[in-house]
């Protein structure tokens, strides 16, 4: 009935506001090489509509972006949600922004420690950058001394978990349905956060500070539920530092968190460099590397990351992203492979791939990727861009 | 007479006196570089709707569109952004650049799906933009100091009195080792230029054709198109709805006017 309402409310407010309508149509295939470790399908497809309405007057924005994805095993993985729905205001000496929107904080290419605004939809992908809407106002101010963002956060998103027929999930499933909040006013806690960034010739540098309730929760069994795990979203207060300085082909990256209110206070950082070849062996390629290694309190190890981004630069821009996961002490592997390129003027296609080793299963360590370790798999989708 | 034409003038007089105390060519292909730039400079602001079609070897094309926007910096280089308007899966994908007169230029992009705002190292300029035959640094602007000058000689070019100089990029990053320059003798404008790549491989050549005139002083080509010998395909820039002194300030050439950009 909401997609109908979404429908019929799209049809009227366009042609009222002269607005534009774009937006993606999405279908996705993830075929696992095997059975789930708990028996799950080899082939599970989603479905996904993201609209959007965008308008712009001399000093006002109004932007609209629903997501809807519907799942045909895992019902944990439907989805409806308002990405965007705000409004922004330009003023002379600021911009205020109202409503619903994502927002992205952070440098670094594998790993992002200091994005917190928006809560992760942990189901969509793997990498962790798809996010779900986050009511909010946001004050922003940029001079001379930089880019300051001040942040007013409404209420609060749960993470996405995969439900008993998904896939790459834990052995115990998460129960969504009874988070434990510490905060006596549990999802309606106001959270409040600001970022400062400003760039120094080659240097770019940014400190932010989040007060408010994890978008990262920790787990707990309960009396009333001992088969699944329940979701503990704790009060924290987490300050994050970004840098970033070019070096010649060099973008050498960092990212550190200090964040308190889960048990002790800890530290975690991803740092590493970007490097670009531009046309290699003196073709229009360009190769670009990735390294990048991990640092977290928590865990007693933390994997590094290699990967290169081959750039085609034909007219489809057709790319290939491929990575290798490693973790030192468990000595586990990871592969990922992601290639994407445009089919015609309104489609584009990719192709993403997972393979998981363990390569050596004596060692008694720690393991990261246990849990997925049957969940080698192959994700191919095809994406509609709605527009003219 | 417009100030700016009086001006041209007046540095021409003196760029004749100063020949004559000092005759070396070197400073001849300056001067001329430096009133070719005065055609380019002066308007405050300008925007523009761009067309760019590539053309692949087959004779077969696709378009992409983009807007600019671009302020002029008094004592530096522009600043500058571009919107990526099709094909549909790019728009809303932006770039704004602070160019600068001598050291490397200062670039972010904004990918609107992440929404995130990456700054991209400026030395990557030699890379195809959009998977064009023009670069990144085709793409930017052409400030004197960043070149050194040569004067070669003169030439008519499609029934123009052109001087030939040779320029040579002084930023080790260029993908360029020279580029020799037709520019008319009237007008002061660029009509085409020869790209050498780093083998010194005659690769491209760039035709600038279709000016226009505007506020009697601003000189706009309205089709720019590039040919890549190598690799016989080509794309041509073509420029509508030019517009100059929109009233654009510093706050539209921002991080977060490139968030609000599309």
């Amino acid at each position: 009935m909401s997609y109908k309402f979404l429908g019929v409310f799209i049809a009227f407010l366009c042609p009222a506001l002269h607005a534009e309508i774009i937006g993606e149509y999405s279908f996705d295939n993830r075929y696992f090489f095997n059975s789930g470790l708990q028996g799950q399908e080899k082939n599970h497809s989603s479905f996904t509509l993201s609209p959007e309405i965008f308008h712009e007057n001399e000093d006002s924005i109004f932007h609209f972006k629903p997501k809807l994805r519907k799942d045909n095993i895992d019902t944990e993985r439907n989805l409806v949600d308002i990405q965007e729905l705000y409004l922004i205001n330009i003023l002379e000496d600021k911009e205020i922004k109202y409503g619903v929107s994502k927002e992205f904080w952070g440098v670094t290419e594998t790993t992002h420690r200091v994005d917190i605004i928006n809560q992760t939809d942990a189901v969509e992908s793997l990498d962790g950058e798809d996010k779900l809407g986050q009511p909010m106002v946001k004050v922003s101010f940029e001079e001379n001394w930089g880019l300051i963002d001040f942040y007013a956060l409404l209420g609060f998103r749960e993470r996405t978990f995969s439900g008993y027929d998904g896939r790459l999930r834990q052995p115990m499933i998460v129960d969504t349905d009874r988070p434990h909040y510490l905060s006596a006013a549990k999802n309606k806690r106001m959270d409040f956060a600001f970022r400062w960034s400003n760039y120094f010739d080659q240097l770019e540098v940014a400190i932010s500070h989040f007060s408010g309730t994890s978008r990262e929760p920790r787990f707990i069994l309960t009396n009333e539920n001992l088969k699944e795990l329940v979701p503990l979203y704790e009060v924290i207060d987490q300050t994050g530092f970004e840098f970033q300085y070019l070096l010649g082909g060099f973008a050498i990256k960092s990212e550190i968190i200090s964040r308190s209110g889960q048990e002790d206070r800890f530290t975690a950082a991803t740092y590493g460099f970007e490097y670009t070849q531009v046309g290699i062996f003196g073709s229009r390629l360009d190769l670009g590397w990735i390294v990048e290694a991990n640092h977290d309190d928590r865990l007693p190890s933390s994997p590094a990351v290699i990967g290169t981004r081959l750039t085609i630069n034909d007219t489809s821009d057709t790319q290939i992203l491929s990575g290798i996961i490693y973790d030192e002490k468990s000595e586990e592997l990871g592969f990922l492979l992601e290639a994407s390129r445009r089919l015609g003027i309104c489609c584009s296609i990719s192709i993403e791939g997972f393979y998981f080793d363990d390569t050596n299963e004596d060692n008694e360590e720690f393991k990261l990727f246990q849990a997925y370790k049957e969940d080698d798999f192959l994700r191919f989708e095809l994406i509609y861009y709605m527009g003219d | 007479m417009s100030l700016v034409n009086l001006g041209k003038k007046i540095f021409i007089f003196s760029a004749i006196v100063l020949s004559v105390s000092n005759p070396t060519y070197a400073n001849d292909a300056l001067e001329i570089a430096i009133l070719s730039d005065q055609n380019n400079s002066g308007f405050i602001d300008s925007s523009s709707d761009m067309t760019m079609n590539l053309i692949n070897r087959k004779g077969d094309v696709v378009t992409r569109k983009l807007r600019f926007k671009r302020l002029e910096v008094p004592g530096d280089g522009d600043k500058s952004i571009a919107i990526f308007e099709s094909p549909r899966d790019v728009k809303g994908v932006a770039i704004l650049s602070y160019a600068h007169k001598v050291k490397s230029d200062d670039q972010w992009l904004y990918l609107p799906a992440l929404k995130r705002v990456k700054r991209i190292a400026s030395k990557n300029k030699s890379g195809p933009f959009l998977g064009s035959e023009f670069s990144f640094e085709d793409f930017s602007f052409q400030e004197v100091e960043k070149y050194e000058y040569k004067y070669i000689g003169e030439e008519d070019y499609l029934n123009l009195k052109c001087f030939i100089i040779e320029r040579t990029p002084l930023d080790p990053y260029s993908g360029y080792t020279k580029q020799l320059v037709w520019i008319d003798q009237e007008n002061y404008l660029i009509h085409k230029i020869h790209l050498f790549d780093r083998k010194s491989f005659h690769l491209k050549t760039q035709k600038f054709e279709e000016y226009k005139l505007y506020e009697g002083f601003f000189w706009q080509p309205h089709k720019v198109e590039m040919i890549n010998h190598q690799n016989g395909k080509s794309s041509i820039l073509l420029f509508e709805n030019v517009k100059l002194n929109s009233g654009f300030t510093d706050r539209d050439f921002t991080q977060n006017s490139l968030k609000r950009s599309r």
